[in-house]
């Protein structure tokens, strides 16, 4: 390791990498800063634009203007509302409520048999 | 406790023995006074004491295991960032404790464990892995709420830039100060990147330096905060942060990463990482991506960073003056970069009109130290007005501090390499 250094520092190299990189980090923080302090203002142009859509709307029809609006009869809205119901509903399980033991049949192995137990030496 | 004190003592003379009578000699000494027919065995014995490590002693060893000791209960007592100090306290005292050269367990020793783990630092694979882990973490609300203390963030890296002129005027070679002047980051990864790519001899000195300091922001910071910020400064009352919507969110990791990596390609690995964690984090598609970067995967870099950092501050390599200066120089940077940080807040209030003036204590935390120094603007708030929480406003500028000395650290490499 060089702990002092053989050769003159060259400060005008230093004095340029420190302002060009400091300036840079600001800028970079800057750039990233000006962008998101106007993005609540683009993301809102949509929105506004909505808005503005809906008071020309209520407005129109104040002015009693309005195409008439679509009719929904009480059965479609019976249906519509059924259909609805049923969807949720199935979005759990049906239980039978019927608590039982199940049980469970085994097949035959001599594996488990008893009588072929190592207990059952024939004495 | 007698047992305990007993068990010390014996081990304090165990290492006492060596140092006084100069290591190996010690060994060579005894046994050549023994008669020689007892030979076999005591040759046997000889050169396992040779091997083992209170032959091989020397006074920088016991230093640095002092060091490691002393990490290890600022961690446990003080609680100084517990993570990092007990893997690196512990590093310490694997990698100081002694042996015969070439025995091929040195973490410098090609071939063995701790060379292989300490790879993930020499080429700066773990500091990108762990910056993946803290976007995953970080919720950059804050920031998008009140953009205009991201300038915090970026004043801070006067600290960088400060150490580094320090560094050349100390004699450092150019590379050298580059790697050193990330230590005023105050971002531990940072620097250690920093330092594999410009310095790669320094990383030991370097990390260590930039860990310590992270660990004692709550003790260098108040005393800056305290001379620089006037008693009615500290009791200005910030507007609360304003709700953020998700595509905000969504599009500051996208819009962050294009924009910097296009600035400082050479920060990609850390910023790259970093807003990619954040993509994970703030899509709500991968939560189980995001879960397992800033849970399980910081974790087990953070281990084998903490613990590979530590042990390569062998006493050899790690005792000689440079190292002694680039302390000097952490705690000068961390002094530069926090009263910078604390200064240009108060200029800002300059401009700002009555109702949206910030608290300037939050410029402190523009030094990145995620999250200490924001813990420690919100303590130091809270002593002067119990009612004013600061710390989601000083979240802010901390992690913009780490962008800003990630983008720091980029642009000295791109200057340098």
């Amino acid at each position: 390791m060089e702990e002092t250094t053989t050769s003159v520092v060259d400060w005008s190299q230093i004095w340029i990498i420190t302002g060009v990189g400091y300036t840079v980090v600001f800028l970079a923080l800057l750039m990233l800063m000006l962008l998101f302090k106007s993005m609540p203002r683009v993301l809102n142009l949509g929105l506004s634009k909505k808005i503005r859509e809906v008071r020309e709307k209520a407005a129109a029809r104040r002015n009693g203007d309005t195409k008439q609006e679509k009719y929904i009869s009480g059965e479609v809205s019976a249906a519509i509302g059924l259909a609805l119901t049923l969807y949720f509903k199935e979005q759990h399980d049906e239980e039978s409520g019927i608590i039982t033991i199940k049980r469970v049949a085994r097949t035959y192995s001599p594996w488990s048999s008893k009588i072929y137990g190592v207990n059952n030496n024939p004495r | 406790m007698k047992k305990f004190l007993t068990v010390i003592s014996i081990l304090g003379v165990l290492y006492l023995i060596p140092l006084i009578f100069g290591g190996n000699l010690m060994a060579q000494t005894i046994m050549s006074e023994l008669p020689e027919e007892t030979g076999g065995l005591l040759e046997g014995l000889r050169h396992f004491w040779e091997y083992t490590g209170f032959s091989n002693v020397s006074f920088g060893n016991i230093i640095m295991i002092v060091v490691g000791l002393f990490f290890i209960f600022l961690a446990i007592r003080f609680h100084y960032e517990p993570l990092l100090l007990i893997p690196i306290g512990t590093g310490i005292l694997l990698g100081n404790i002694p042996f015969p050269a070439g025995a091929g367990v040195g973490i410098y020793e090609s071939g063995s464990v701790l060379n292989y783990l300490y790879f993930g630092v020499t080429q700066g694979i773990y500091p990108p892995l762990i910056f993946l882990g803290i976007g995953a973490m970080t919720d950059f609300s804050s920031l998008i709420s009140n953009p205009r203390l991201m300038l915090l963030g970026a004043a801070a890296q006067i600290g960088v830039f400060g150490t580094f002129i320090g560094a050349v005027a100390l004699g450092f070679e150019i590379h050298e100060a580059g790697a050193i002047s990330i230590i005023g980051g105050a971002d531990g990864p940072t620097a250690i990147f920093a330092s594999a790519k410009l310095a790669p001899h320094l990383i030991g000195s370097i990390a260590i330096a930039a860990y310590s300091y992270m660990a004692l922001v709550p003790v260098i910071q108040p005393p800056i905060m305290k001379l620089l910020i006037t008693k009615k400064e500290r009791l200005i009352r910030m507007k609360p942060p304003r709700a953020v919507s998700k595509t905000e969110k969504i599009l500051f990791p996208i819009i962050g990463l294009l924009l910097t990596t296009f600035i400082s390609p050479s920060a990609i690995p850390l910023l790259g990482m970093l807003f990619f964690g954040n993509i994970l984090k703030e899509s709500g598609v991968t939560d189980r991506l995001a879960d397992t970067a800033r849970t399980k995967m910081i974790d087990i870099v953070t281990i084998l960073l903490g613990v590979t950092v530590g042990a390569s501050t062998q006493a050899s390599v790690f005792l000689t003056g440079s190292s002694i200066k680039i302390f000097a120089l952490g705690a000068v940077s961390f002094i530069i970069a926090t009263a910078g940080g604390l200064l240009f807040a108060k200029v800002m209030n300059l401009f700002l009109s009555k109702g949206n003036k910030i608290n300037p204590l939050i410029g402190a935390a523009g030094v990145s130290a995620v999250p200490d120094s924001a813990r420690v603007v919100q303590q130091e708030g809270i002593k002067s007005d119990p009612s004013n929480h600061l710390l989601m406003h000083a979240m802010a500028p901390n992690v913009s501090g780490v962008i800003g000395s990630a983008v720091a650290a980029g642009i000295m490499i791109s200057f340098l390499m």
